[in-house]
């Protein structure tokens, strides 16, 4: 036993005898330890954003419908049918879920908003208020004015259709809609303020105005309405939930569906999948790179040592002890590179991910599988790629050191030493 | 409106140019069908009518007034239900404008919204603005010349669009009754070629002196227990009209 120790004392003093080529290799390995930790949290980043955009936006992570609702959206497929439901206590028993940590009504309608000349289609969203910002983000910050009060006759507006309409807060416009019965809705409202996304559909094309002042309008009684919204305690749990959801809203009325976002967004869950994946592509890459690396490193370590290792086996050091020497050394080297790449890795990680940077110098806000993604260097803790990455790397070290040790332990001394 | 513009043709069922020739030894088709698209439309008229629009989920019965001059101008003003009398909608060439009195505003329907429904009826904002006629936007062919189920000798035809027409039919298949040239039904076909909405026409009668069919009945054929039901209780023609009468501003004018 404490033969083996002292070989792998050799082996760990040996990296001090050439520091420069230690630290060359080492910092390599740090490197590449970086870009796997970096890419995998960076792309983890874009698919959180991706996942909450694509749920909290607008969506939210669970939408509860009639059955018959999607994909038509037909005004009269109010939850619960013709009759409607209770609504205030449809939101309780949602509410009481314990995976559910908001949820908020809405009614939908299409219609048209006039100013002056022109002339927009909209789909006009009715929703709770204080409600609806406990779901989704884009009422919250608007870009201009305030969110509409309830019977004021106040709408907002997506900033591209306010642009298009040439209106700002405080203008007033026409509404039209084609009403519940039949009528032709019409009416004045004041543009209290404007939201804007970045998403094109919902900038251009989307008024929103509180729940009741739609009803009313569109002549939709208030127990009818067509969607909750539901933001669910850990999206991750959504699909859970959505289950439990759909059995306990049976004795509500029959025909509910709640579906979860995966089932909404199908392209969203096949995103993430593919970029999941794409992580083991880079690990593979980088570490097949650092293999080459490190066995250089070692190759010529061992090589300048031939006739160290030809007196030790003339002395009767075992092969394999001399083997398992340099794995140890280049072991060692993997020690000091991970050291050294966390050193640098994990700060970084940290600092980008409580300050995301802004890389709106490099691209533009995009739409992956129609979702919102803006420019920002924003970085996931991806804690089982640390752990994966920390021992491909010291694997990579080890392999890498394997065809060097296989030669140091096959010197033949006699030959070595007499020159030849 | 024979594509979508037969339907607003019909609608528009308001100067008849009723040419009485007799029905000569070799009918050509194109011919008929223009006699037959003419009468249903007009120089100038002004109609006093119903619609009945019958849905899933409402029903209601709107009285109107309309006028028009040529393919180009239309007025049309509801005089009930007294809910929303006054409200009005002009076509001035490719436009259409809404009227509404309780907000008091004019707005102009967007291109997007055009094959949107008017009025709640199962006919398009389309259907008032494309009101060209049949003979220049279709290859017409006779079908059939025989007796219908009820004895009476009727041609029909099969209106096939040319290529560069815009219209968004299929095709259209066309009855028309051969003593009197009254058109009994046209049937609109989409692209695949499966039924899209039917018109009949009925309850004939002289209008200004004038034979006409007084009823036009739409039914969507993706919605069987649905239709649109025009009545017209009456109906003048090459009145006393210029087009100053299709203003906007006439438009708002309350009744």
């Amino acid at each position: 036993m404490a033969a083996t120790t002292s070989w792998i004392r050799v082996g760990w003093r040996n990296i001090g005898r050439n520091p420069r080529r230690t630290a060359l290799t080492s910092g390599g390995l740090a490197v590449g330890y970086f870009a796997v930790v970096f890419m995998t949290g960076w792309t983890g980043g874009i698919n959180e954003e991706l996942i909450e955009n694509a749920t909290s936006l607008v969506g939210g992570q669970i939408e509860i419908h009639d059955g018959e609702y999607l994909p038509d959206r037909s005004l009269y497929d109010t939850i619960g049918g013709r009759d409607g439901v209770d609504v205030d206590a449809l939101l309780a028993a949602v509410d009481s879920d314990p995976g559910v940590a908001a949820s908020a009504p809405r009614v939908f309608a299409g219609g048209l908003v006039s100013s002056g000349e022109s002339t927009s289609a909209v789909v006009l969203l009715g929703v709770d208020v204080a409600r609806e910002t406990r779901v989704s983000r884009f009422l919250k910050r608007l870009k201009d004015g305030r969110t509409p009060v309830q019977g004021a006759s106040e709408f907002v507006l997506g900033a591209e259709t306010a642009r298009q309409l040439a209106v700002e807060t405080g203008d007033e416009v026409v509404l039209v809609a084609p009403g519940a019965d039949g009528s032709l809705a019409n009416g004045l409202y004041t543009l209290a303020g404007v939201f804007e996304t970045g998403l094109t559909e919902l900038d251009n094309g989307l008024a929103v105005m509180p729940i009741t002042d739609l009803q009313e309008f569109i002549v939709l009684p208030e127990n009818r309405i067509h969607e909750i919204a539901v933001a669910a305690l850990k999206p991750a749990e959504a699909d859970a939930t959505a289950t439990r959801l759909e059995a306990m809203l049976v004795e509500f009325a029959t025909g509910i569906d709640a579906a979860p976002w995966t089932e909404l967004h199908p392209a969203v869950v096949d995103y993430v999948g593919l970029s999941e994946s794409v992580h083991w592509i880079i690990l593979a890459i980088v570490f097949t790179i650092a293999v080459f690396g490190v066995a250089n490193t070692m190759l010529l370590a061992t090589f300048e040592r031939r006739r160290e290792f030809a007196v030790m086996l003339a002395l009767g050091a075992p092969p394999l002890a001399i083997a398992g020497a340099v794995v140890t050394e280049a072991l060692a080297i993997g020690v000091v590179s991970l050291a050294a790449g966390a050193l640098f890795t994990y700060p970084l990680m940290i600092w980008w991910h409580i300050a995301p940077p802004d890389l709106s110098w490099l691209y533009g806000s995009t739409t992956l599988a129609g979702v919102l993604i803006t420019p920002s260097l924003r970085i996931a803790y991806d804690v089982s790629t640390w752990f994966s990455a920390t021992a491909v790397l010291l694997l990579t070290t080890v392999l890498a050191a394997l065809y060097p040790a296989l030669r140091a332990a096959m010197i033949s001394p006699a030959d070595t030493l007499s020159g030849l | 409106m024979f594509d979508a513009r037969t339907a607003t043709r019909a609608a528009t069922v308001f100067t008849a140019l009723w040419l009485a020739t007799p029905a000569p030894a070799q009918i050509d088709p194109v011919e008929i069908i223009d006699k037959v698209d003419r009468l249903l439309r007009g120089e100038s008229s002004r109609a006093l009518a119903t619609m009945e629009v019958v849905t899933g989920n409402w029903e209601r019965t709107l009285t109107m007034e309309a006028w028009s001059l040529g393919t180009d101008y239309f007025l049309v003003r509801l005089l009930r239900p007294k809910k929303e009398a006054g409200t009005a909608t002009l076509k001035s060439e490719n436009n259409i404008w809404n009227y509404l009195p309780k907000v008091d505003r004019t707005i102009k329907i967007p291109a997007s919204m055009m094959g949107g429904s008017w009025m709640g009826s199962h006919f398009t904002n389309d259907d008032l603005v494309k009101q060209s006629r049949l003979a220049e936007d279709y290859d017409i062919d006779l079908s059939f010349d025989g007796r219908d189920a009820s004895d009476v000798r009727v041609w029909d035809f099969k209106l096939t669009p040319k290529p560069d027409a815009a219209v968004v039919w299929g095709h259209v298949e066309y009855r028309v009754r051969q003593n009197d040239l009254m058109p009994v039904w046209a049937k609109f076909y989409d692209e695949a070629g499966s039924l899209a909405r039917s018109m009949e026409f009925g309850g004939f009668r002289e209008f200004d002196g004038r034979l006409l069919p007084s009823v036009i009945h739409m039914r969507p054929a993706d919605e069987p227990d649905e239709h649109t039901t025009i009545r017209y209780e009456e109906l003048d023609f090459d009145i006393d009209i210029t087009e100053r009468f299709f203003s906007l501003r006439n438009l708002k004018k309350h009744r």
